[in-house]
């Protein structure tokens, strides 16, 4: 078997007080026709990443929704990630030399992982591109598909993927019962065989970094660096790399300083240790904002983790995520769960988490989003309804039980169970008008 | 130009309610014949613990001394971090493979960096041994208008003998050479000063800064942690050199008398290249066996303030071995009155001082003895860790960083004392 992953155990009533009892009701009821399903996810590392922290708390619920959930990861030669890190580069559009070589060694580690899979579960995900060829070979070993249904759950935007690395993926999908992407426009037209669902990313409001904080643990950090909570603040949290345009974000603090002197900002890089341009654009952002202490350049390199990042985000007049290309962007989630009123780029996911107008602004350029900071600076009691108003919207449709709630559905559609009488209004489909 | 960084300033005054006015004094006294002191630190990474740490501390609070101190990072490309690794390792007194050819990569970027000291500075210090080469291939007119300090904050004691023969040549020329303690310089090595000066925790960091009990245990619960049970805690880097595996060792025998005990395993260098990550991941399989084991990092995005809770969420702090270096992070314990057991290794013996701060401890069953004895009677913890906040306070603290090293400057200056040459 694969090394198993285990997880904190997790308890659904402890959700009733933020999604309310009734939801809690219809998870229950949606999941009573599933008790005791034994369900697997298999993804490449237990530790870092959006996926891992999703399942980190999805599994959980899921045992206490009474179904039999088990998290399990591949194993895998150093090569082996290495291959895999770049095919995921290229899925993602950049490009690559996709070679015969790293073809292999992509499929001889599935291989590998198929000998190792030897139980049977009802419902199987099988997370991204690094372990998606193994349910082929299973069938192949098995001379059968195997028991349950597999269904590939799909993270990443794939509509820039390299050809050939998208044609090496496709063939190992065809077999799947059901392939589940963030965005309909994510879906690949030209992948034939399985049921295509569209489930979007959630963020667990019980976490490190969403739950909340207590009073003076949040004063002590803005105390530490130098931040006066009665003045005004930005805050924007990202790589740093052109897509997510820290010195854009620069800028902006720039054009709004002239007007409101007392500004301060916070921007918090998040990085690795192997990617030399993640430190360039780091150099080059601290450049940017030379003598002006009032810029605070923090990154998780330095020890700032979630619970720094949940204290800044809620001591944000406005979070800004000044993208211009974006995944999902589950972080404008995080802060808008924080009634924080958010001014961000149009881009990739963010337009369905911002509606533009009521829980934040949508912009492009420096100038359209400094003058919507701008104008929630001076209009705190706006900022104030904006902020509200994006909690609820992230109530409805960004949290971890209606992403929950999603795969029950999948799971009964598949079995071929009637829904439920009642059902709450928000769903992923309203997400996606 | 080296890469800059981002120093937020800083006011000693925040120091004085931990340690007082008379230090503060003390220190101000030390650094007034010293200011205006152009002083330029150079490091290899802004990131991490240790090195980076300390800096990011110091540096601010020196400038806010009235010293003209600065702190950049030398230029590298991806070449070089293969040999900046090995190099590391090699000192460190694992075996590596040094070709002549990784000689030869690391002296062209310490020319090449060389080339960058484009500024006048009275000090230059140079942090680490990676980029103790510059001295050698800065020109003449630089080289000698500043004192020229490297600070060794690894212990090389038994570096491999072909990487030290390198380095030696570079750094014996320096002013000073600083070792955190005497036993981490190499028994042959010669210079003009070799000077001691332990590393030191900052007690207003956010690893370190007061936090509520309350607090402690929302911050713990949040990472499935129960405040109210008994916790053990290992807070290190989770590789061989400080046995995580022996830990779940005493964890799993010490839960024989403690049966509702839990251990918490926190790396605090994030496990990203290869080898850390293989010794990480090998770490967390086994905790998997035991329901009552937790490992975190920084790849669940653990920061300072969480590593500040756990400690404090702790009852007793292990450190179970420590082949090289310091272990500052016991320190970090001890600040926080938590008894420590620990292996009686170099620099744990410069923390724990056995039946004072903590104890000291070889095997598993002394280590689990000691466990158990120290959950089981809270006034003998209460007062080791009384002992260890009282050591660290008058020991491990900044403020007695910054005085060693201003005084270390004004010897070198000649505005105090003689220069060691």
């Amino acid at each position: 078997m694969l090394g198993s992953v285990p997880t904190t155990p997790k308890s659904l009533q402890d959700y009733a007080p933020v999604v309310g009892e009734e939801f809690v009701q219809e998870i229950r009821d949606l999941a009573a026709p599933l008790a005791g399903a034994r369900v697997l996810h298999i993804n490449a590392t237990a530790f870092g990443g959006g996926v891992a922290e999703l399942l980190g708390s999805l599994v959980p619920l899921m045992n206490d929704a009474g179904l039999r959930a088990d998290w399990q990861v591949i194993r895998g030669s150093e090569e082996f990630f290495q291959v895999t890190k770049a095919m995921h580069n290229a899925l993602q559009g950049m490009l690559i030399d996709w070679t015969p070589h790293m073809r292999e060694v992509w499929l001889h580690n599935n291989l590998l992982n198929a000998q190792l899979f030897d139980e049977d579960y009802d419902f199987v995900f099988v997370h991204d591109p690094q372990p998606a060829a193994i349910l082929g070979f299973i069938a192949e070993l098995r001379r059968h598909h195997p028991a349950g249904y597999w269904l590939w759950r799909c993270h990443i935007d794939l509509t820039h993927a390299q050809v050939q690395v998208w044609d090496t993926l496709r063939p190992h999908l065809e077999g799947y019962d059901g392939a589940i992407f963030t965005l309909a426009d994510y879906v690949k037209e030209d992948l034939g065989g399985p049921r295509t669902f569209v489930v979007p990313p959630a963020i667990d409001p019980l976490s490190p970094k969403n739950a909340e904080l207590p009073e003076d643990v949040q004063q002590s950090i803005l105390a530490r660096y130098g931040i006066d909570p009665a003045k005004p603040l930005l805050v924007q949290v990202s790589r740093f790399d052109p897509w997510k345009d820290p010195l854009g974000v620069i800028e902006v603090y720039r054009a709004i300083k002239r007007e409101v002197p007392d500004l301060h900002l916070v921007l918090i890089a998040s990085m690795a240790h192997d990617d030399p341009e993640g430190w360039a654009w780091y150099e080059r952002t601290v450049r940017r904002a030379g003598d002006d202490y009032d810029i605070h350049i923090l990154s998780n390199l330095n020890g700032v983790g979630n619970v720094e990042v949940n204290a800044f985000q809620r001591a944000a007049d406005v979070v800004i995520q000044k993208s211009v290309r974006e995944g999902f962007g589950l972080v404008v989630s995080e802060a808008l769960w924080k009634a924080r009123p958010v001014v961000a780029g149009n881009v990739g996911g963010i337009p369905l988490q911002i509606v533009n107008g009521k829980t934040g602004y949508l912009v492009g350029t420096v100038e359209e989003c400094a003058q919507r900071v701008l104008s929630l600076l001076k209009n705190p009691e706006k900022a104030r309804a904006m902020g509200r108003a994006g909690r609820e919207f992230v109530r409805d449709n960004f949290l971890i039980t209606r992403y929950l709630r999603d795969y029950l559905r999948i799971f009964r559609e598949l079995r071929g169970i009637e829904p439920p009488r009642r059902e709450s209004a928000a769903t992923a489909a309203r997400v996606l008008d | 130009m080296y890469g800059t960084l981002a120093i937020a300033p800083r006011s000693i005054r925040d120091l004085a309610p931990v340690v007082g006015e008379e230090e503060l004094a003390e220190l101000d006294r030390l650094a007034r014949p010293l200011r205006g002191l152009r002083i330029l630190n150079l490091s290899i990474t802004a990131f991490g613990t240790g090195v980076a740490e300390l800096l990011n501390a110091t540096v601010p609070l020196m400038t806010d001394l009235g010293l003209d101190c600065q702190w950049q990072v030398v230029r590298t490309a991806e070449e070089f971090a293969p040999v900046n690794r090995s190099m590391y390792m090699a000192l460190g007194g694992r075996h590596v493979t040094w070709s002549r050819e990784m000689a030869d990569v690391w002296q062209r970027y310490n020319a090449m960096n060389a080339d960058l000291l484009t500024k006048d500075f009275d000090i230059v210090v140079v942090h680490d041994p990676q980029p103790a080469g510059i001295r050698s291939f800065v020109d003449e007119r630089r080289r000698t208008a500043a004192r020229w300090v490297m600070h060794c904050h690894l212990d090389i004691s038994s570096a491999q003998e072909n990487v030290w023969l390198l380095l030696r040549q570079h750094i014996e020329p320096y002013d000073a050479i600083i070792f955190e303690m005497q036993s981490f310089a190499p028994s042959d090595v010669q210079a003009h000063g070799i000077e001691i000066i332990r590393p030191a925790i900052d007690p207003a960091g956010p690893r370190n800064m007061d936090l509520s009990p309350e607090s402690v245990a929302a911050i713990a619960e949040r990472y499935g942690i129960d405040a109210a049970r008994p916790l053990l805690c290992q807070l290190s880097p989770l590789d061989e050199s400080c046995d995580p595996m022996g830990a779940i060792d005493v964890y799993d025998l010490a839960r024989e008398a403690v049966p509702d005990l839990q251990l918490l395993l926190v790396a605090t260098v994030v496990p990203e290249e290869p080898l850390a990550r293989a010794s990480f991941d090998e770490v967390a399989r086994k905790a998997m066996d035991y329901t009552g084991v937790s490992v975190l990092s920084g790849l669940n995005e653990v920061g300072n303030v969480e590593m500040n809770a756990f400690q404090r969420a702790a009852s007793v702090i292990l450190q179970k071995d420590l082949r090289r270096g310091f272990g500052l992070w016991v320190s970090d314990a001890l600040w926080k009155e938590r008894p420590v057991v620990a292996a009686p290794r170099t620099g744990l013996l410069e923390q724990v001082i056995d039946g004072q701060t903590g104890f000291l401890a070889e095997s598993t069953e002394e280590f689990s003895r000691q466990v158990v004895a120290l959950l089981q009677d809270r006034s003998l913890a209460a007062r080791l860790g009384a002992g260890g906040r009282r050591h660290v306070r008058e020991n491990l603290l900044i403020t007695r960083y910054l005085s060693d090293y201003l005084r270390l400057l004004g010897r070198l200056t000649g505005t105090s004392g003689k220069v060691g040459r």
